[in-house]
């Protein structure tokens, strides 16, 4: 009885239950949702960390990185294999062969990393191979006579590889795209126009457009515009075993697009074989051995197993090269209580106040309800359900809002195409596909029934502290 | 049988400035199946005497003896739960729960003492037929005229037959019809439950029905007269 009086007491003022229930859905909805897109920001972060770039253990002579001379190699890369292979978790490993050197095109030069990879076992561990930009080749599936090398679009473009031509096709592109006519006829004036970098491309179409119109098309313009030359060359020079200077033209084999800028304008790939025979080094030698997991919650112990094995080398996992990455990682945690915090604190002053309203109004009735018999305890507890269901209400709805959002979204994804410029350059995508873990969800239905029940003390004090005789008089 | 003893009740409010003796002396005995009514001036204190005798509030000296069980030596939670079981209150302005119907609302008292269902369900048509309402039993408190909802509170008062009813001034907001109405009833019950009810009251036409009146003044009681009706 206790249980269905409260019930249909929230319902008595039904447009002040609704507007608390509405705000707590939007809190909860809001805290949640937020919480989701930088979940998955972070989550996307560390996912292209250990599938693009680091993998999940790396280990190196202990001089190579401070000074990445090419004598720096594993001296018993055999030993290393042999002790990941016996090491539980290690799903695979491979080795690198690491040199520094100049990339060099007709117009333009960059420092790079270049890396020799064993393409098969390289395409199983990565999935760089999947960042391929359709149009500009292969994943060193060609067959040529040529060295091959796999760029990042960045370099590509820092060389002039990749540069933008307004072509017929791509005034087509635009209008297919739905970009309106008007907009399309300033452009049209720009037809047959080279531009050998993205700069240079802005400056030209912002000239033409308004700024409106920019902030809205530019992805557009610069997606009509792109213009690569499949089969384009790049020069690769740097020093031999011998530290003579050695270098070859290398064929491009494919463009990779990542979310981080710097990795593509500083890594780049070859064949280990060709990079071992221009640069000398022998067959069997490595200058880092990577190891890959079968889960990356395994990835500390696994680290600390290895080096006990290995005292050597050096031997570092992802946390470790990219602190930055591991304490935003760890930092999530944090994240999540400072949202949770928010979240309730809104919910709790809510309920409070309506509850104190829900109280003062009520004082007769309470008097009662004392009178007739009903004993502190039960009042405690008619208050304390009243608070909570307002809670529940909301925080389900809430959650089931956020729930449904972040399903549509986790799989259309959010554009922030707008600020990818600056995310990119930070390695973080400027698209986001939220998501948030059942714990997550557990743990915030669990804390808002808290908050409901903590929010509804104070008010349930109250209506404690109310002496019958003189809450019956009331009006 | 006597129900109810007081015996020297007194009843003292110490306000920052005057001292008002509400109730002063008051010694009175009430038998099983009364009909009374306490009436005088506003200020007299009918209903502080009321209040005292249902255990809502507490005597500065003296006792009140129900059933040989003396309110004032019971703790708070024991009281509380004496009065569930003892007292049947009504009040001036009726005070149902809104959120419930008429069938809900006599049904509360008999669920806080965790009556079975069945047992409830029976009281509570035995109770609103009483009163006139059987064909009401689902209409919320808003639903009814005022003279209604005095009747289901009647009905909620005697749901879980106390030793008496305590009523203050039960007819000050009906009209003359639904007052004779609800009177009529009152009485009626009080001859077939042989329930007991006390009354603070200004009006006549309950002094008319009472079978006996008692008449305070300045905390006193100045007349005690008993009626053959």
């Amino acid at each position: 009885m206790i249980t269905a009086i409260a019930w249909k007491n929230v319902w008595r003022n039904k447009t002040r239950s609704l507007t608390v229930i509405a705000a707590v859905t939007v809190g909860v909805f809001a805290g949640v949702f937020s919480m989701a897109a930088i979940n998955s920001s972070i989550l996307q972060r560390i996912d292209a960390a250990v599938n693009e770039e680091l993998s999940h253990i790396q280990v190196n002579n202990k001089d190579f990185r401070s000074s990445a001379d090419i004598q720096n190699i594993i001296n018993d890369y055999p030993e290393v294999v042999s002790v990941f292979e016996s090491t539980p978790g290690v799903t695979d490993v491979t080795g690198r062969l690491i040199v520094r050197g100049i990339a060099s095109t007709a117009t333009k030069s960059a420092g790079v990393e270049i890396t020799g990879i064993d393409v098969e076992k390289e395409k199983k561990m990565f999935t760089i191979s999947e960042k391929l930009i359709p149009g500009t080749g292969s994943y060193f599936e060609a067959e040529t006579k040529f060295n091959t090398v796999f760029i990042g679009e960045k370099l590509a473009k820092e060389l002039n590889i990749i540069r933008y031509i307004f072509t017929p096709g791509s005034i087509d592109f635009l209008r297919e795209e739905g970009v309106p006519s008007t907009v399309i006829e300033k452009l049209e004036t720009l037809q047959g126009e080279r531009f050998t970098s993205d700069k240079k491309l802005v400056k030209a179409y912002e000239k033409l457009l308004a700024p409106s119109e920019v902030e809205k098309y530019q992805w557009k313009i610069k997606e009509a515009a792109w213009s690569y030359r499949e089969g384009s060359k790049l020069i690769l020079s740097f020093l031999d075993i011998n530290n003579n200077q050695t270098g070859a033209a290398f064929r491009i084999s494919g463009i990779f697009r990542t979310n981080n800028d710097m990795f593509e304008e500083i890594c780049l790939f070859v064949p280990i074989e060709e990079l071992r025979q221009l640069t000398g080094m022998k067959e069997g030698t490595y200058h880092r051995a990577i190891a890959r997991l079968e889960d990356n919650d395994i990835t500390n112990s696994v680290t600390r197993e290895i080096r006990q094995k290995l005292t050597d080398y050096e031997v570092l996992n992802w946390k470790e090269i990219q602190p930055d990455l591991a304490m935003i990682s760890d930092f999530i945690g944090q994240i999540y209580a400072v949202f949770m915090v928010i979240i309730l604190a809104a919910l709790a002053f809510g309920i409070v106040n309506t509850m104190l309203m829900a109280v003062l109004e009520r004082t007769r009735e309470l008097g009662m309800l004392m009178a007739v018999g009903m004993n502190r305890r039960k009042i405690f507890i008619m208050i304390m359900l009243e608070s909570i269901f307002l809670s529940i209400v909301g925080g389900f709805a809430g959650m089931a809002v956020s729930e449904i959002v972040i399903a549509i979204t986790g799989k259309t994804g959010i554009n922030l195409m707008k600020y990818s410029e600056g995310m990119e350059a930070i390695g973080y995508s400027a698209h986001l596909f939220p998501t948030i873990d059942a714990q997550f969800f557990i743990t915030t239905t669990i804390l808002i029934v808290l908050t409901g029940i903590i929010s509804s003390i104070y008010p349930a004090r109250k209506a404690l502290k109310l002496n019958p005789v003189e809450a019956i008089r009331t009006e | 049988m006597k129900v109810i003893e007081i015996k020297d009740l007194h009843k003292i409010y110490n306000s920052t400035e005057v001292k008002v003796h509400a109730v002063n002396g008051v010694t009175l005995d009430f038998q099983e199946a009364e009909f009374a009514a306490i009436v005088g001036p506003s200020g007299s204190g009918k209903t502080t005497l009321l209040n005292l005798l249902g255990g809502l509030d507490l005597p500065t000296s003296g006792q009140i003896l129900i059933d040989s069980v003396d309110l004032s030596k019971l703790k708070p939670s024991a009281l509380i739960d004496f009065r569930m079981k003892n007292i049947g209150f009504v009040f001036q302005s009726y005070n149902l729960i809104p959120v419930l119907t008429a069938k809900e609302n006599v049904e509360f008292i008999m669920s806080l003492q965790k009556w079975t269902k069945q047992n409830r369900n029976e009281r509570t048509y035995e109770l609103l037929k009483a009163v006139g309402l059987s064909d009401r039993e689902n209409s919320r408190p808003a639903k009814m005229s005022g003279g209604q909802q005095q009747r289901v509170a009647v009905a909620r008062a005697l749901a879980s037959r106390p030793k008496f009813i305590l009523a203050d001034e039960p007819t000050a907001n009906l009209d003359t019809k639904s007052a004779e109405s609800l009177l009529d009833i009152m009485v009626k019950l009080n001859r077939e439950e042989e329930m007991t009810f006390i009354f603070s009251t200004h009006d006549v036409r309950v002094m008319k029905r009472a079978r006996r009146v008692i008449t305070l003044e300045d905390g006193k009681v100045v007349s005690d007269e008993t009626r053959e009706k």
